[in-house]
């Protein structure tokens, strides 16, 4: 597990920085409710009267002016993109990194075979992304309890646990990417990311792209549809798992088949 | 045994040429020159030695073993220093070289030790902060500290001071003495001449040619300077030389040198395209 070590360390300042910044920013929001509160009520039936744009950010189901709502319409949204990117920026560069860094030579000759190498770099990813998601969750369930208002835990886990798949496919997706490209694939794995909650938004607001839903995973961790109870139909999941499984193959049958220092 | 045999080897990179049908063989504790002009093919002849390129056609054993089904175990057995030695910015010196040894599985800090010292490798700095030369010490470093049976160097002198040329060669010396094979390509056709047994010349994917270094080298041409009716000449002469003297009886020669022609000269129609 030395690669694996290796790219934890390597990767830690970067975690670091992501943790603090989205998990701290959404840790802050939550903090700061209390001075807008008021105000926040006042938008809330304003907010929830803006037709499909209400829709897409779920403000005609919950109100901004209660704490739950004000988290599940703008802070979860804030954290899934956030980790979104954190995901995309970890994931894409993971295996081209070390073609654009000229370093494959130094790695490929280690006796160690490819299969490993894209396993322990992936298990440095899965790792990095399921600390980011707890980190965050904890810090806001923490933010609820200095705030003294009561979250409800179940539908809390389960956003988590969603949050914590879209990670994980957007992640994979990007760790595929860098298996095909030699170069810094930054730019593009930010760029799937940013599609990817587009996608959603627009598949929320026009009923003639509703089924695009089935291809971005920011449909199913949906924080107002998860804290109204609203059902995400399995396959939706189901999908994510298949794509999320099917990018983990490619990356490595690509990566096993490519030739390094070409 | 030989430590590398490569047979019909070919390798295509899409329509652009790598090796064509390369067959070499080098026996094991020999020190072995690979020569050949820039894109020759020398780099992709030792890549997929290493499992590094997939080659369409051929065969590769290295110390018996084939590199499509054993590629792990081969490694463990190689040294290997590429043209180009590039290391992880954010890493030390000493983090990189103890980092190519836990990945072999092997704690290497007295070989590392004396490797380093030798080569006036300092372990405390970081790699961004490395020259080439300073790079290249590094790699020679993680390349012999576990003692392989074959050493693998692609143009390793390059970018290093004649010292540390020397130093490197007087390494390679000793490893081979105890039994270490060294397969290495290089430009630089003294060292070449001065450390290698045997030889390979490689011409656009294609050998052209494979012998002692002292067969190699020897040669009846001369390298011949000379002002012959005012014209100042210098050419490397291959023919008999009794030709030669009578053409120049007919001339008014000014001045002559004949001498024995330098290493460039000999090699360099194995370099040039043929017509």
């Amino acid at each position: 597990m030395n690669l694996y070590r290796q790219e934890m360390k390597m990767n830690f300042k970067s975690f670091l920085i992501w943790v603090l910044c989205v998990g701290g920013m959404c840790f802050g929001c939550i903090l700061l409710y209390g001075s807008v509160e008021s105000s926040l009520a006042d938008m809330g039936d304003l907010f929830s009267q803006m037709g499909a744009m209400s829709a897409a950010f779920g403000m005609d189901r919950l109100s901004i002016g209660t704490l739950s709502g004000y988290y599940a319409t703008e802070i979860a949204m804030i954290h899934s993109l956030g980790g979104a990117m954190f995901a995309a920026m970890l994931g894409s560069n993971l295996l081209s990194k070390e073609e654009f860094g000229h370093t494959v030579e130094f790695l490929a000759v280690l006796p160690i075979s490819r299969r490993r190498i894209v396993c322990e770099k992936y298990l440095a990813l899965l790792s990095y992304l399921v600390a980011f998601q707890v980190l965050c969750t904890i810090s806001y369930i923490g933010g609820f309890a200095i705030m003294g208002d009561e979250i409800e835990m179940g539908h809390m886990v389960t956003l988590a646990l969603t949050q914590q798949l879209l990670l994980v496919e957007v992640g994979t997706i990007c760790f595929c990417i860098s298996a095909f490209f030699g170069k810094n694939m930054m730019g593009a794995g930010l760029g799937v990311a940013l599609l990817f909650f587009t996608v959603d938004l627009m598949c929320r607001i026009v009923p003639a792209i509703e089924n695009l839903k089935y291809i971005t995973p920011f449909y199913y961790c949906n924080a107002t549809d998860i804290f109204t109870e609203t059902e995400v139909s399995a396959g939706i999941f189901g999908i994510g798992i298949g794509i999320t499984v099917l990018a983990l193959g490619l990356a490595h049958w690509q990566f096993s088949r490519k030739d390094f220092g070409a | 045994m030989n430590a590398i045999e490569i047979r019909n080897l070919t390798k295509n990179y899409g329509k652009h040429r790598g090796v064509t049908n390369l067959t070499l063989t080098v026996e094991e504790g020999d020190i072995y020159g690979y020569l050949g002009p820039n894109g020759a093919g020398k780099s992709t002849t030792i890549r997929s030695m290493l499992g590094l390129t997939h080659f369409q056609q051929g065969e590769i054993k290295v110390l018996g073993m084939d590199v499509k089904t054993r590629t792990e175990e081969i490694l463990r057995e190689v040294g290997y220093m590429p043209s180009e030695a590039q290391f992880y910015p954010s890493m030390k010196v000493k983090e990189v070289i103890r980092y190519a040894a836990r990945m072999r599985g092997m704690d290497c800090e007295d070989e590392a030790e004396k490797l380093c010292e030798r080569l006036k490798v300092d372990r405390e700095k970081k790699v961004e902060e490395l020259s080439l030369g300073n790079r290249k010490k590094v790699s020679i470093v993680c390349a012999m500290q576990h003692k392989p049976r074959l050493f693998i160097f692609d143009e390793p002198t390059s970018g290093l001071d004649p010292l540390m040329q020397a130093e490197f060669f007087k390494l390679i010396l000793e490893y081979n003495k105890e039994g270490t094979t060294c397969f290495l390509s290089s430009h630089v056709l003294p060292e070449i001449r001065k450390y290698c047994r045997h030889a390979a010349i490689i011409r656009e994917g294609e050998l052209i040619r494979t012998d002692t270094v002292e067969n190699l080298t020897r040669t009846n041409a001369k390298n011949i300077r000379m002002i012959r009716d005012g014209v100042e000449e210098h050419f490397v002469y291959r023919g008999n030389l009794n030709d030669l003297f009578r053409d120049l009886a007919q001339h008014n020669i000014e001045d002559i040198v004949i001498e024995e022609p330098e290493l460039e000269d000999i090699f360099m129609h194995f370099y040039e395209k043929e017509d």
